[in-house]
């Protein structure tokens, strides 16, 4: 049947044809898709726990690739979601190429907060919490400084970490940090404003930051792409069994949400996205003064060029801020969560960052 | 009489400028209203400049003042009806006698100033026992070695593997 020279629809009777296997081809893929959103797998490299403190893990990865450096290397991620976005696929794990580089790598797991765990500050997290898994790791491996990767929130953790305690931090690896939001450029530091967002009111009826408005508040940084060309590509790749693995472990992850702790979420929307106190060294941990400059280690900041949550120039600032003359700058074609999970950045921008860290680091002896 | 429709949907002037762009696009991509159905090369190119255009103009209107403005009275709203929530909760776990969140977070308050104060006391007894041990005369409540007492405090919390 044709309407006004076409076949239903289509130019050519080829193009009707190709149309409908495609779809055939997609509806058989169906009982594929249900498995692998029943079967997916997140972390892929084997990890030990090494130390627990309250709901916090220390996790060291098993390897069996020879260890190079003795300098181990801890990461840290943010507080809003879960760790092993940096461990989530088989080529797609940033700890795999740490380990096989020769570093004996740790993880923290911060464990999920709740009702009680609502008055941890950023004291508890930074002076208390990573205090004592530098510590463990130091005793642990015998070396008297340890590098850290910091993600995210993770990273601004850990510059103020290093600038409290400069003499434990060998090298420091910042990774979609932010340190300055003087700059009005993010959507979330937009929304974040203290005209249009009372953070105090918030915790005081939820005690913690609520994982499923911290979700949706993400999504809706980027409505289109997460609620509509998402799931176009999904379609249009879903008889894709690779494709399927990756799209639920990502999906599983960015499902995994986890409660911010009510203080500490106050005190970063507060010091940080409001009053932005860490880039002017005005941050106080307790009774002690935050100072980027007292951070003297070599540095890399990797910074992603279309990263919609922590733009560049929230980033940048720190290499001016630390007192480092070692210090270095990538900005990477990837989004947040593209330098972590993006085929381009393991490729090209990890192999890199090991070499960095590895020039940086004490060789193991023998 | 007349109709500013301008004043009654605030985003109408989003929206306008949102198919303005688009069809700006699509002309500035060579691409013909279609005489016959489109390849899907010529549909994906479509589709890439409508999602993009979109996203500009989502962003645009995520930034603007009536949605911010919207988004805190929600976001009130919201946490009103929560608060009620938790107010009829806590009424009734009290009348029931069961401790409530609010209970809870009072004693855990409590434990951390308790934790708090006895850690820092012990903080500096453990400095003045250094400094007798090394010959110094001790400081009557010098408690500064450099290290913040939370650390030390969280000391005690840490557990077996």
């Amino acid at each position: 049947m044709s309407t006004t020279g076409t076949t239903f629809g289509f130019s050519t009777p080829d193009q009707a044809l190709s149309a409908w296997q495609d779809l055939l081809r997609k509806s058989l893929a169906l009982p594929k898709v249900v498995e692998a959103a029943q079967t997916v797998r997140v972390g892929c490299t084997p990890s030990r726990q090494v130390y627990r403190e309250d709901k916090l893990r220390l996790l060291r990865y098993e390897t069996d690739a020879p260890q190079r450096y003795k300098t181990p290397l801890l990461v840290i991620f943010a507080l809003v979601n879960r760790p092993y976005i940096l461990d989530l696929r088989p080529g797609k794990s940033v700890v795999s190429h740490f380990l096989s580089s020769g570093f004996n790598t740790y993880n923290v797991d911060w464990g999920v907060p709740e009702g009680g765990d609502r008055f941890l500050s950023l004291e508890d997290y930074v002076t208390r919490y990573i205090d004592h898994v530098v510590d463990h790791i130091r005793e642990e491996t015998g070396s008297e400084k340890v590098n850290i990767l910091g993600y995210c929130m993770g990273g601004t953790l850990t510059a103020m970490y290093a600038a409290l305690n400069p003499d434990k931090v060998n090298a420091f690896v910042a990774l979609a940090a932010p340190f300055d939001w003087s700059k009005k450029e993010s959507l979330l530091q937009t929304w974040t404003d203290e005209r249009y967002f009372n953070v105090d009111r918030m915790l005081e009826v939820y005690g913690n930051a609520p994982p499923q408005w911290l979700q949706t508040s993400f999504l809706m940084l980027k409505p289109v792409q997460n609620l509509m060309e998402k799931y176009v590509g999904f379609y249009e790749n879903m008889h894709d069994e690779k494709f399927l693995e990756d799209f639920f472990a990502m999906e599983t992850w960015l499902n995994d949400n986890i409660p911010v702790a009510g203080e500490t979420f106050r005190q970063f929307v507060k010091y940080c996205f409001q009053q932005n106190l860490l880039v002017q060294g005005k941050l106080h941990i307790g009774n002690r003064r935050v100072d980027l400059k007292r951070i003297t280690c070599p540095v890399l900041n990797l910074i992603a060029r279309s990263d919609h949550l922590v733009p560049p120039s929230q980033s940048l600032p720190l290499n001016d801020a630390v007192g480092s003359r070692d210090k270095k700058a990538i900005e990477f074609p990837a989004g947040h969560i593209g330098m972590a999970v993006g085929s381009k950045a393991h490729r090209d921008l990890w192999p890199q960052t090991c070499t960095w860290l590895g020039e940086r680091s004490e060789k193991l002896r023998g | 009489m007349t109709t500013d429709f301008s004043q009654a949907f605030a985003g109408a002037d989003a929206f306008g400028a949102f198919w303005g762009d688009f069809l700006k696009r699509m002309a500035s991509g060579g691409i013909p209203a279609p005489a016959a159905p489109p390849s899907p090369d010529v549909l994906a190119q479509i589709r890439r400049a409508f999602f993009d255009s979109m996203s500009q103009h989502a962003d645009q209107f995520m930034r603007s003042e009536p949605f911010l403005a919207a988004m805190k009275q929600a976001m009130e709203h919201s946490l009103a009806l929560q608060q009620a929530t938790n107010d009829m909760i806590r009424k009734g776990l009290s009348a029931a006698q069961i401790p409530s969140r609010a209970d809870a977070d009072h004693i855990t308050l409590l434990v951390r100033g308790v934790e708090e104060r006895l850690m820092d006391r012990l903080e500096r007894l453990s400095t003045r026992l250094d400094r007798m041990e090394s010959g110094r005369p001790a400081r009557a409540g010098g408690a500064d070695n450099g290290k913040p007492a939370a650390r030390r405090a969280g000391a005690r919390r840490k557990s077996a593997k």
